[in-house]
Order: C-alpha cells, then structure tokens, then sequence
C-alpha cells in the first residue's frame, strides 16, 4: 500500500534527539537548583526545560515509548504550574525533577538498544502528584511597567525584565522585518534571534502586522552597544529602542535588595565563630562575569598603547633624543601590565569545590536503598579555575559521575558476593598542576570488561588508550552490550569533545575488571574567548575576531572598479570606493584557493598601518563567542590563521586574523595595485 | 505542485512529518523550526498548507494561527494543527482561533494523510 509508512525507521533519530534533550534537562536543573541555593529565580531555564519535556513527550507518542510519555507528561504539568509562578521551582521539585530525568534518560537506553523500557515508576509518579500546584504559585512577580510589552508577556518573562533592571542591564526592544533582500543576505529572523540572544538574554520575541507585511519585535537585556546590537539585528540604530526602568518606587525588586543591604549586621567581624559571617568578613562579593570581560577588554587597549607608546620611543630614540629616564618607566610600567593582566585572571578564577557542589544532587537522586548504594567523596583541596572553563567542563564531569553511578557500581549484594564493602564510593579529585586542572573520577566498581567490549566493536583492545577510543566514538554507546557488560557508554563522546575538542584538553581512562575505573580530565585553566563575525566562504565557515573589524559593508551598495588583467595574481584585487576613499577590495575565496559558485555579497573591512583593506566573502553568518585553540600543529601554524574553533557543528573552524593576512597581500600584491604590470 | 510549510521545533518531528507525506508524491516541503521562522516564511511566499506545532519557543502554534488569520492574504490558508496537547480544550481552542484542522500527537501517517486531503481541494494531491 503506498499510504503506509513506518515510523520506526525514525528510532536511531529519536534516540539522539531524547538524548540531547535529557542533557538540555540536566543542565537546566543544574542551574535551577544553583539559582535556589543563591535565592534567585531562573525562569528561563524553567521555560525550557518545560519545552524540552513536551517535546520528548512528543517524540516518544509517535515511537510509541509509553513510559516516557507519562514520566514527561507528569513533569510537564508541574512545570507548566511552576512557569505561571514566574519560574519558581522548589528544591523538592527540583530533586524529583533529576529522578524523571533519569528514568526517562534509562527507557531512551532500552530503546536505543532494542528492549522494552519498563513502566513509569508509580512512586515516582505519586511524589509528582503530590506537590501541591496551587501553593508554587508565588506572589505575582512586580509588575515592569512596559506599556509596548506589557500584553506580551507572561510572568517568567516579566521576573527577567524585572531583574535585568535590578542589575543594571539596558534592556532595548529591537526590531527586525524581513524581507527577500534580507533573507538573500542570509538574515532571518532566525539568524537575527540566534545572534541577539548570544548577546545577553533575548527575554520575548512577538511579530507584529505592518502595512506592508510583517515586522518582528525583540526585547533584549544587554550590555553590549547598540551599534553592536543594530549589527547583529541586521538593521539600523533607529529600530532599537531603550526601554526606561520604572520608577524606583514601583520597582520592588530594587527595594529589597536595598532593604537586604542596609539590614546586615553592622560590624560582623566581631563574631568569628558563625560560618556564614565568617564568609562576609572575607569580603566575597558576587560579579557578574560580563563586567570581568569588560575589564579584559579594558586591559587589551591599554596593552595596544602600551606598544604604541615602545614605538614611539624607538623613534625618539633614533633622533637622538635622551629617553633614559622615559624607559624605565616604560619597562615598569610593563610589568605592572602583565601583574594587572594576571590579577584579573586570578578575578575569573572559581573555586572547585563550589563548582562540583551540583554533584550532590546527581548522585542522590540516583541512589536507592538496597538496589544502589553510593558514596560520594569530592576532594577539590584549593583547585581553582577559569568560570568559562567551569561552565564548559561541568557537564562533562556529571555525565561521568552520573556514568559510574549508574553502571559502574554494582548492587550492593553484588559488592558483599565480591567482598567490597556495600555502599560503592564514587569519588572526584581535582588539582591544578602547572596552568592545567586535573579531574579524576574514580569509583571501586565493577571495571570494564575489555574483551566484551572488543568482541561488540569488533577491534582488538590491548590498552587503556584502544579501550577509550572505542568508548567515546560516536554511537558506540547506543549498542546494548555497553550498560550490561562494561557498564559505560551514555554520553561518552560528548564527553572527549567537551575536553578534548572544546577546551582544547585530553582524556584518560585505566580500568581494572573487578575492581573500578579511573576517568582523567585535564584542562587548561584558562581559555582564550573571543567575540567573532563568522561567515561563509563556498562550502566551508570561517570567524574572525570582532575587535580587528572596521565595518562590514554590502559589496552591491558600492562601485567595484577591477583594473585589466592581473594574471598571475591569486587574490584578485579590486578597488572600491568607501566614505570618499578608495579601498583595495581582496577576495577571500581566491586568496585563500577556496571555490565559491555564487557571488560575494559582503565586505569586511580591516586596518592595517593606518590604510584600509576589504575582504570580500559569500555571506555573513553571524556574530558569537567562541573558545579559541591555538594550532599546534607546527606544519599547519601559518601566518593569518590565528587557531581554530568548533561553531557547534563538531568540525574545526579556522579563526583568520584579516590583518595579518592583509599584510600577507600587501607584500604580495602591493606592486600591481600601484602599477598593474602584464606578465 | 503544491507547496506546504512544515513548523516544528523539533528536527525529528518534521522528519516524521515529511516521511508521513512522503505518498503524496509532487508536494514540495518547506521546513520552519520556529512559530517566527513561519511567520516569516508565510509573509515572504505563498504555500497551499501548513502543518503547524502548537508548543514553541518565543511565539507558538496558537499565536501564528492568530496572526495569520489577521492578514487578509492569509485568511484562508488551510492549517492543519498537530500537537500532543490532544484534549478537547485545547482542540476548541485552536479550532476557534482559526486553525482548519486539529490531529492530536501521537498520529499514524494514515491519518495525517487523510487530514491533509480533507484540507485541500479535490484532486490538488492525489
């Protein structure tokens, strides 16, 4: 019959869709359970995780897992409740969230491996039943008198508008219409949503009938520019309106945080025996991360004066000038540079004890008296290391512990059989060796056993370093031997890309059967972020970094003017006219051997010793910030390539510095702009 | 050719969609993950269907059905609604706001089809 079609086929594809959409949940959770224990609310993370759940309830109706859509569907009610509350989700409902994670998480594993995911747990489902909906409903969050939203908005949103006013952050409504030119440029609303929201928090989006078709409204809190936001938003300033906060005494928000600090005890030094005043009296004080950004980026342009200020007096030097006394000051003024640079690293420093605090959570909703009994031993010492690689790393470190919990760890009657004690011990060290953080994950399970595993993926196994590479390659987890026989697999490969391919670190495992399994993480502690245009180039993708950027203009608004015949020239170059100068135009794609079929319809412009060089390329994607590693390769290092980075896709993308290669042209090629010569 | 618009946030689901309408034969499919990827794409072509999600990010099923409806050009653009929220309130709901046809998740590609020939004049797909 030719109606009939088999959803079936669409399993492999469920199993990968539920799979990142249970690491979305846990992450989610993670960060409402860390926005509890700091008494703020996390609305957004509520939202999605609301929508995460509907849609693997979705998704497992058509497969038809059953189970799944009942433990989703049980979730999703309180969730919805906890989303009209303006975000608020209790610690209980938090815990009992973790467990319908994991048991969903559990049947996507049956699934994936050709078994029947046993029923929803019924006690899992009463505990849900029983939290008491109506009493989540918090008080209404303060009303943020936003008269052009005001219709648009649900209470989540509003506690977002509300605390990006009580942190200080502009909050603007942006407005996008599309349009066919826009979208042949590669703008729509989509790539627009996508770029605003890397620029702070994108709180509501609405479209709105016009006249002549369709705008879209965005209301965006942000710290960033409005030129910035107008070049993301693919449109001019005059679309960004700055919404005004409301008066302080409609904000009741503000009034209560003014209330907390004028009610704290006035001299806490006095009482050193409390804990928590003991804290106060080391003056820790909360910042947000953008603000320590701001710093660095401060620092950067101090540092570029700093060269140009040496420059000079080199030059004064040379005219005989007497710069003795100016030197010294120069060189000292150097080493406070690299003492300053140093002391705001040590700013962006986090502690890891505070960092692995969510591992609590994740190893006790796993535990069950009698079925699964585990201790969790976390020894951080003193570790510390960068927010930006604690937020990138921690994901990675559940997905272990969770790992070793889950199948590592044998039943208790198990352990006693094997003369371990009960309870398993699942335990993380950290330490910082040199520049680099070190994770060990270690628990006294059961190990993994090699030559099951080499028998499923059909590879002998000699050593450790065999063993992870057929651990962590892609899809080797769905395969229904790993849970059973070596009791690894959930995950594994995203596991080697967070460290491996994102930080830029390595991975290690030793396992010994009978006796446990070691999983080593090292990281660097810091990384190298950095905002970025990307942008297409034929087939592939290419970023560069926003500071080294001019402007970005349409190569169609401007008069191109090719001189005749350059043969023998791989970039060619072309003049164009620019804010009445003329600027040397250089295609990207032909100096960089790269074949495009359709026609360049942007150019980004660069300064290179006071002159202005334009490049032109495809299409723009967008802007965003990316984790830059350097090529250490020492045959692939070349001049213009400043390292590499992933844009989400898992391929390497190669981070160009324009004004480097600039001055690559300009060697090459400056004799033929200023006289073309025939060859 | 007919042309459809196919919203879903998720990937799959629009896969699933897509393979379910698969014996239709000369349809063409345009994708939209979003309820604003659709607005968009209805406000910049014509399409002879949509297959619309109800739950969202940003602006949802019900919204788009809302907005669609406002604009004149669009009046009577045949929208069939899937969605796992199958009860009967929310079948009332997104009927009366204007949505042409309402299948609740979990569907099988039968009906599907039978929904989507329901919607479209006779003999516009076989």
């Amino acid at each position: 019959m030719s109606d009939r079609v088999d959803l079936q086929e669409f399993v492999v594809g469920f199993v990968a869709e539920a799979d990142e959409l249970v690491s979305a949940a846990t992450a989610q959770l993670l960060e409402i359970e860390a926005g509890n224990t700091a008494g703020v609310l996390r609305p957004k993370a509520v939202r999605d995780l609301f929508r995460g759940l509907h849609t693997i309830k979705g998704l497992a109706g058509m497969i038809g897992v059953e189970p799944i859509v009942v433990l989703a569907h049980a979730l999703e009610t309180v969730l919805r409740a906890a989303d009209r509350a303006g975000g608020h989700l209790g610690s209980r409902s938090v815990s009992l969230a973790v467990q319908v994670v994991q048991a969903i998480s559990e049947r996507v594993r049956a699934v994936a491996t050709g078994h029947i995911p046993e029923p929803a747990p019924e006690a899992l489902l009463e505990a849900l039943a029983t939290i008491n909906l109506t009493a989540a409903v918090a008080p209404p969050p303060p009303r943020a008198s936003i008269p052009a939203w005001d219709q648009r908005m649900g209470a989540g949103e509003r506690q977002q508008v509300m605390q990006a006013f009580a942190e200080g952050i502009p909050v603007y409504t942006v407005t996008f219409v599309p349009s066919e030119a826009q979208s042949a440029h590669g703008h729509t609303i989509a790539t627009v949503r996508a770029a605003l929201a890397a620029l702070g928090e994108l709180v509501k989006v609405a479209p709105r009938a016009t006249p002549i078709g369709v705008a879209f409204d965005l209301l965006l809190a942000t710290r960033a520019d409005r030129a910035v936001v107008a070049t993301a938003a693919a449109t001019t300033d005059e679309a960004i309106v700055l919404i005004e906060p409301p008066a302080p005494a409609e904000s009741a928000a503000i009034e209560d945080r003014a209330a907390a600090a004028t009610s704290l005890p006035a001299s806490p030094i006095e009482d050193t025996a409390s804990t928590a005043v003991a804290a106060i009296g080391r003056a820790v004080v909360r910042v947000e991360l953008s603000r320590l950004d701001d710093l660095q980026e401060l620092l950067s342009s101090l540092v570029v004066s700093r060269f140009r200020l040496e420059r000079e007096l080199v030059v004064q030097a040379e005219r005989g000038v007497d710069v003795r006394r100016l030197r010294e000051l120069a060189d000292r003024q150097s080493v406070q540079l690299r003492e300053l640079r140093r002391a705001i690293l040590r700013a962006r420093m986090v502690r890891m004890s505070e960092v692995l605090d969510p591992l609590a959570l994740v190893v006790r909703s796993l535990v069950r008296p009698g079925v699964k009994e585990v201790k969790l031993v976390v020894d951080a010492h003193d570790a510390e290391v960068d927010k930006a690689v604690a937020d990138r790393i921690l994901p990675a470190i559940v997905h272990l512990v969770r790992n070793a919990v889950d199948h590592a760890i044998e039943s208790p009657d198990e352990r006693v059989a094997a003369g371990k004690p009960r309870a398993g011990t699942v335990q993380v060290n950290c330490t910082n060796i040199g520049n680099r953080l070190e994770l060990a994950i270690i628990d006294d399970g059961r190990g993994i056993d090699r030559a099951a595993v080499a028998r499923r993926a059909g590879r002998a196994i000699s050593d450790d370093g065999e063993l992870l590479d057929v651990l962590t390659a892609p899809g080797f987890s769905t395969r229904d031997v790993i849970s059973q026989v070596s009791g690894r697999g959930l995950g594994m490969d995203i596991v080697r890309r967070i460290a491996v391919s994102d930080l830029g670190g390595d991975l290690e495992v030793r396992s010994e059967l009978g006796r446990g399994t070691t999983f080593t993480v090292r990281v660097p502690v810091t990384i190298a972020i950095v905002d970025v245009f990307s942008f297409a180039l034929g087939a592939q993708s290419f970023v560069t970094p926003v500071a080294t950027v001019d402007e970005i203009f349409e190569l169609s608004d401007t008069l191109t003017h090719r001189p005749p015949s350059r043969a023998g020239t791989r970039a060619a170059v072309a003049m164009v006219e620019r804010r009445g100068a003329v600027v040397s135009l250089v295609s990207l794609g032909e100096l960089l051997a790269i074949h495009s079929t359709v026609p360049a319809t942007k150019a980004i412009v660069v300064h290179r010793n006071g002159e202005r060089l334009a490049f032109a390329v495809d299409r723009m994607l967008g802007r965003q910030e990316v984790v830059i590693r350097p090529i250490e390769d020492p045959l692939a290092r070349r001049p213009g390539i400043a390292g590499a980075t992933d844009l989400g896709d898992g391929r390497p993308t190669l981070v160009l510095d324009l004004v480097e290669l600039g001055a690559g042209i300009a060697r090459r090629h400056d004799p033929i702009i200023a006289a073309p010569r025939s060859s | 050719m007919s042309r459809f618009l196919v919203v879903d946030d998720s990937k799959l689901m629009r896969d699933m969609v897509a393979a379910c309408l698969r014996p239709l034969g000369q349809v063409e499919l345009e994708f939209a993950g979003s309820g604003l990827e659709a607005i968009e794409r209805l406000a910049l072509a014509a399409f002879d269907l949509v297959v619309l999600d109800l739950n969202m990010p940003d602006v949802g099923g019900l919204e788009v059905i809302e907005f669609v409806r406002a604009q004149d050009k669009l009046r009577s653009l045949p929208i069939l609604v899937v969605t796992t929220r199958g009860d009967d309130e929310s079948k009332q709901r997104v009927l009366g706001a204007g949505a042409s046809g309402f299948l609740a998740k979990p569907f099988s590609p039968g009906q599907i089809l039978q929904e989507v020939r329901r919607l479209l004049p006779v003999g516009a797909v076989p």
